[in-house]
């Protein structure tokens, strides 16, 4: 076998990754597991997702950077589509693991729990992305946002609450990358950044969602971030509000 | 009328504690009732009484097993008392003994049983965040405590200034006093501090070694009157104070809390602590801070003035100042959720106890007032604060 060449790459390295690919796709997992770094094994393993059917690997490119890693990116084909994974690789005692593998392109996580909660008290939400709209929780009477939403305004205690459109517009108040796979639904989008935007059009009130491209995103609290209402992935889901830096 | 008028400042007292062993999450082959009963009957055997006196039940973070569930299978002689404390988590872990204390105190039941037992056999798995991560949270991938402690504490670091060395000193001492405990996870598994900074990140700035992790296991203690525990056969840890609760615009607000980087300690509850007890900050000898996440727990720490705020929090979060017997603000002095076990918090309560009783694995010299903090950066937060009969 003639691994290929690419500039500032190791040769070692890029035999390795070549044979790692055709490891994966022939799930040979002996191989696959003592190629990743030992102490996240786990974590590794739920963060990509494969393609249904999974029979040949093609290694496409391998590039130093960032952070003294460096970055291979492998196309795994099966008989349900393709997915690109890039893992990262580091060199523990003289020997290449993977110590970060993701999907690219980056994508946001949907989840099945995008929908009103049971109390049906966030639905006009709901509904308002549905039309295009971030619509959020308002008392007439005094004035106050409020969010999440209550059954009555804890300001005057008024129960005719409205849902007025607020401008996805905002700064970042905190922001979290998250690398572990807390639920089998986020396999294939890991990392991801969730921020939590300050939203002058709503008394400063704070919303949460994924930013979108964040897996190498500078991400600064106090950044100016816009949100675009991504659809429902069938008619019977919910849209969700992404956010994107400005 | 202040609390300490009311006479609940060493009205009660803990008298008999346990936890059963520290079982790796899945692996107990009992269900979380047998090890709650285990834990129970320990607790019982430590204070020299019968269980069947238990007259009282009290637990919180949505456990399992209800008091009344659970005094039945005691053959308890009546029960007179039974509370779970509401919002999730270890939020309600001192909340649960201030409201066994308040029981007794005014003479709603004369020896309560304190008492929390997780087996993912019949648990399932996350316990502790059943109920608490809505749509608005995990339709966006938000599914566990440690992204939303995360969020909180990346702001505590990015805008407030508080050193990442502080979190990193916090996970050090726990691991340093779990190498004395034979009964800690962490025990003969020290820390080595490259690894701590080179582990997987969970969600940034949280990387594993800052997060607790669930064991099967079950902790009890018991709470009787200041006039009971002295014909005990333990030297009472009687309670001083307790608060607990939320602050204005705090609790269930996904992510609009007002003191955002507060553990959820405003001020109005930190000065009833002390106030209650009639103890001032500096005279606390010794505190058992709950560590979800590391962050909180600094956050905490904060909230009660033990450390600056901002840059300054590294001047105290040292490991030296942190670890027993003689640093300046000694913590989590069994290893605390990180490295002794996680029962939500439950080990903390009996290692407050123990070094009351001068008992500890790390013990504090003549340990006289004992701090227990629990569930920062959740719902509810709560207090309890511990002393001996030196400090009545
Ligand atoms: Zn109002």
């Amino acid at each position: 076998m003639t691994a290929k060449e690419f500039p500032g790459v190791p040769a070692d390295l890029a035999e390795v990754v070549e044979r790692h690919g055709h490891a994966v796709a022939a799930g040979d997992n002996a191989t696959v597991l003592a190629d990743f770094r030992p102490d996240r094994v786990g974590q590794l393993l739920a963060s990509a997702r494969p393609p249904e059917g999974m029979h040949s690997a093609e290694l496409l490119d391998v590039e130093p950077g960032p952070d003294g890693l460096f970055s291979a990116f492998i196309r795994y084909t099966g008989t349900g589509g393709e997915a690109v994974f890039r893992s990262r690789w580091i060199q523990l005692d003289g020997t290449w693991l993977v110590t970060q593998v993701r999907n690219v392109p980056d994508t946001p996580p949907r989840t099945s729990m995008a929908h009103p909660s049971d109390d049906g008290l966030d639905a006009p939400h709901w509904e308002g992305l549905r039309r295009g709209e971030l619509r959020m929780q308002h008392c007439p009477r005094c004035d106050r946002w409020t969010w999440s939403p209550r059954p009555i305004c804890p300001g005057c205690h008024a129960t005719d609450l409205e849902w007025p459109v607020v401008d996805p517009v905002g700064r970042i108040y905190s922001w979290t990358r998250t690398w572990q796979p807390f639920s089998p639904e986020v396999t294939g989008h890991l990392p991801y950044v969730v921020v939590v935007v300050e939203l002058p059009g709503a008394g400063n009130r704070r919303i949460l969602g994924v930013l979108l491209d964040g897996d190498g995103a500078d991400v600064r609290i106090g950044a100016e971030v816009k949100g675009e209402i991504e659809p429902a992935a069938d008619p019977e889901g919910y849209p969700l509000l992404r956010w994107r830096l400005v | 009328m202040t609390s300490r008028d009311r006479a609940f400042r060493g009205a009660t007292a803990v008298v008999g504690i346990a936890n059963t062993p520290f079982h790796k999450r899945g692996t107990a082959t009992q269900s979380s009732a047998q090890l709650t009963l285990e834990a129970i009957l320990a607790a019982a055997a430590d204070a020299g009484i019968d269980a069947h006196d238990i007259d009282g039940f009290v637990s919180y973070a949505n456990d399992d097993n209800e008091g009344l569930a659970i005094g039945a299978a005691l053959g308890a002689k009546e029960i007179r008392w039974s509370t779970m404390v509401w919002g999730g988590g270890g939020g309600g872990v001192a909340a649960a003994v201030n409201a066994a204390s308040a029981a007794v105190a005014s003479g709603q039941a004369d020896m309560v049983c304190v008492y929390r037992g997780i087996s993912e056999a019949d648990a399932g798995r996350q316990s502790y965040s059943k109920g608490h991560m809505g749509p608005l949270l995990s339709g966006h991938g938000v599914f566990a405590p440690a992204q939303i402690c995360a969020l909180r504490t990346q702001r505590m670091l990015e805008v407030d200034g508080v050193p990442a060395s502080a979190m990193k000193a916090l996970v050090q001492a726990a691991y340093h006093h779990a190498q004395n405990n034979p009964d800690a996870v962490a025990y003969g598994r020290p820390l080595d501090p490259a690894v701590y900074d080179d582990a997987r990140w969970i969600s940034e700035p949280l990387r594993l070694y800052d997060c607790s992790r669930e064991n099967d296991a079950a902790g009890a203690v018991l709470v009787t009157t200041a006039e009971r525990a002295r014909e005990l056969r333990q030297k009472p840890a009687y309670v001083l104070s307790g608060v607990q609760g939320a602050g204005p615009d705090w609790s269930e607000s996904v992510e609009n809390d007002l003191a955002y980087t507060s553990a959820g300690f405003h001020p109005a509850m930190v000065a009833r602590l002390w106030e209650g007890a009639g103890v001032k900050p500096g005279e606390v000898d010794v505190v058992q801070v709950y560590e979800n996440f590391s962050g909180p727990a600094v956050a905490s720490l904060i909230d009660f003035g033990f450390v600056p705020k901002g840059p300054d929090a590294g001047r105290v979060m040292q490991f030296e100042n942190l670890i027993a017997p003689h640093g300046s603000l000694p913590v989590n002095t069994a290893g605390g959720n990180i490295a002794e076990g996680f029962v939500h918090g439950f080990g903390l309560i009996v290692e407050a106890v123990r070094q009351i009783r001068g008992t500890s694995p790390n013990q504090v010299p003549d340990a006289a007032l004992s701090l227990l903090l629990g569930g920062p950066m959740a719902p509810s937060v709560g207090a309890t604060l511990f002393g001996s009969d030196a400090v009545l």
